[in-house]
């Protein structure tokens, strides 16, 4: 049916069903299930980085890189400092490209009265032309190192088809020096609206080198992903609804920030944030997108400092992952992980001795999300009680907007 | 997939409504990513209904109704022909909505294994097929690519606003590939390719940058396909090819045929 069901202004279909008597929410989520973990079944390890960048078209980079890092832990495959480099600058195009989108297509409108970002073009044009300037960076980036703004051309197992020339990473710098104002004002400006009041009790969980961090429980290793975080089946949601050791869990920019550790050198914005409100993603994103934005110049600069490499990794028989004896038929299996945009990113792929993928798990940032935005929704009834329906209503989509759900991802 | 009168009245700001089904959203990301072309196009056209980019929501019928993505959940299936009676040009936008793509790959006699092996044997599932829009409505036009060119979209909607009816590329993306300059891989690299197949106006930006050409942009008119996979087999053995032939073209008329005529 032709209906405004679903929440608007996020990436894929849910919606809340509010029981307004029992003063209950639940979150639904509605997309159609591509079964991923199926198709790339029967495909070879060279294609699982083609297509699972398909799972989402907002953080196809993070899905790439997951993917060709689970490829390469499974044959022990090391990569050269060029690639290290390279892939760290697309990881910085995908947080800028993908954080812009969420803060000034989908989030503000929220914040200044607009409906479609675009009208910002004519409510501040000033500002519209510095979120305009930042997009287009990301997208350059991304364009420059990975071949194209969405879904990579350039990446392969072991490294890349081809690497940026010098003259073009020179005028990246030069891009990133004009933009430098407009990513400095970002973090400022998100950092000074004003955000809706609301405490809960967040587990903060993100990803440090090869461990899984909680601000609640302290450490776990990457490789055992699937034993802390599990995912539930719900009725009505075609995606499974993550926790992490039982508990709701929250992973995105927030997270990040209060793993990597608030010390002396945290801003101004950083020692802003309250890290008891889901709604102070946003501002995290925001500061994310200027340290994003200077942490590339610094790799550039350092790209352009030494002499590049373009060779590719090879397979290391000794050091590739076998897979244990009872599981018949598979030779390598390998584990990939990503701190994308919206949280941690897991891809696990188990191959045979042809090459061809046997099995693939993915659990997505999104998916670890959902039980906590459902408890963000459920605070925003229970501490608002004083508001108009309409206003908690509209504050219940504000919440789970903060979280920039994927839910293109999180069904995948 | 042809229009086969021009139906926009170019003295009205056509209503437009923006829809997404099931896929990554990536093509819809490519229109933001137009930024101040979309902002002059948008003043060219009244989008009336777009989830992902605003709140503001009304009912048909619309002058333009572009879909991207595949109609997989029964959801989606309804609404797709519901937006049909509603939508005088009806629009695929991207290889989701136009060919299936990749979730194409999925045959849906094994949708049900999976669903017991992805979830569980109590799950019950919200999908059905996926399969292009075609396959339940007519489309007017469809704008390839996995994802689209943002230059193909701008022209595309240039030609719709001036009540022209579009028209698909006539040459292969062996013309984009020579215009950037790559070696051909069939010739010369002796790789597998579906350039010659394939509609060109891509840029040859997968080619460009390393990656096969799995033929995103659709099937050109007029493309020997049989004769293509002559040649591949040369060069690569049939599971090879055929996984050319499947990543974005598992559920297209043309490759479904192809395998018709092997049997």
């Amino acid at each position: 049916m032709i209906s405004n069901e679903y929440i608007a202004k996020i990436e894929g279909h849910g919606s809340l069903k509010i029981d307004w008597s029992k003063n209950t929410v639940k979150l639904n989520v509605h997309e159609g299930e591509r079964l991923f973990e199926g198709i790339l079944v029967g495909r070879t390890a060279e294609e699982s980085h083609w297509i699972t960048p398909r799972i989402c078209g907002v953080c196809p980079i993070a899905h790439n890189l997951a993917s060709l890092r689970a490829i390469e832990d499974a044959y022990g495959i090391k990569i050269n400092k060029t690639t290290e480099l390279l892939r760290d600058l697309m990881v910085c195009a995908q947080n800028i490209q993908s954080h812009v989108l969420h803060l000034f297509f989908l989030a503000l409108p929220d914040y200044i009265g607009i409906d479609r970002g675009t009208e910002l073009a004519q409510k501040d044009p000033t500002s519209f032309a510095k979120a305009l300037s930042l997009k287009e960076i990301g997208d350059e980036i991304a364009h420059i190192v990975a071949g194209r703004n969405v879904h990579p051309t350039r990446t392969t197992a072991g490294g890349f088809h081809k690497i940026p020339a010098k003259e073009d990473l020179i005028k990246l710098i030069s891009k990133l020096e004009e933009t430098a104002d407009a990513a400095e004002w970002t973090a400022e400006f998100f950092s000074g609206l004003e955000y809706p009041e609301l405490k809960v009790d967040l587990e903060l969980v993100a990803q440090d080198e090869n461990e899984i961090v909680s601000s609640k429980t302290g450490a776990q290793f990457i490789k055992d992903y699937k034993d802390n975080i599990e995912e539930e089946l719900r009725e009505n949601s075609t995606a499974k609804f993550g926790k992490y050791q039982g508990r709701e869990m929250m992973v995105g920019s927030l997270a990040r920030m209060v793993i990597d550790g608030l010390g002396n050198s945290a801003s101004k914005w950083e020692k802003k944030l309250d890290f008891e409100n889901p709604y102070h993603n946003n501002p995290a994103q925001a500061i994310e997108i200027l340290q994003f934005h200077k942490k590339a110049q610094k790799i550039i600069k350092k790209l352009l400092e030494t002499e590049m490499d373009a060779s590719l990794g090879t397979a290391n028989v000794e050091e590739s992952v076998a897979a244990d004896e009872k599981t018949l038929g598979v030779e390598y299996q390998g584990i990939g992980a990503v701190e994308a945009p919206r949280g941690g990113l897991y891809h696990e792929i188990h191959l045979d001795k042809e090459g061809i993928i046997t099995y693939a798990n993915i659990i997505t940032p999104t998916v670890q999300n959902l039980t906590s935005m459902e408890k963000s929704a459920q605070a925003v009834l229970d501490q608002h009680k004083e508001k108009s329906r309409e206003e908690k209503e509209r504050l219940m989509n504000m919440v789970i907007r903060a979280y920039d759900p994927c839910i293109t991802c999180s069904v995948h | 997939m042809r229009l086969k009168k021009t139906m926009i009245d170019k003295n009205k700001k056509p209503r437009v409504a923006i829809y997404d089904f099931t896929d990554c959203e990536g093509c819809e990301v490519k229109l933001v990513s137009l930024r101040e072309r979309l902002l002059a196009l948008e003043k060219k056209i009244d989008i009336v209904n777009w989830r992902l980019g605003q709140e503001r929501f009304e009912s048909g019928p619309y002058d333009i109704t572009i879909i991207e993505g595949t109609p997989i959940h029964h959801h989606e299936i309804s609404l797709l022909k519901e937006l049909r009676e509603n939508s005088k040009i009806l629009v695929a936008l991207g290889a989701c909505a136009a060919l299936a793509g990749i979730p194409g790959i999925m045959p849906e006699k094994d949708r049900k294994v999976w669903y017991e092996k992805i979830y569980s044997s109590q799950y019950h599932p919200a999908g059905v097929d996926a399969v292009p829009l075609s396959a339940y409505v007519d489309v007017d036009f469809a704008i390839h690519g996995c994802p689209v060119d943002e230059d193909e979209v701008v022209r595309v909607f240039e030609e719709l606003l001036a009540g022209k009816t579009p028209s698909y590329r006539g040459f292969s993306v062996c013309f984009d590939c020579k215009q950037a300059g790559n070696p051909c891989r069939i010739a010369e690299e002796k790789k597998p390719c579906l350039g010659p197949i394939t509609q060109g106006g891509c840029k040859a930006v997968c080619v460009s940058g390393g990656s096969p050409c799995y033929g995103c942009f659709g099937i050109r008119e007029e493309a020997n396909i049989p004769s293509l996979v002559k040649i591949l087999e040369k060069i690569a053995d049939p599971k090879t090819v055929e996984r050319y032939l499947t990543m974005f073209h598992n559920r297209t008329k043309e490759i479904l045929e192809l395998k018709d005529n092997e049997k």
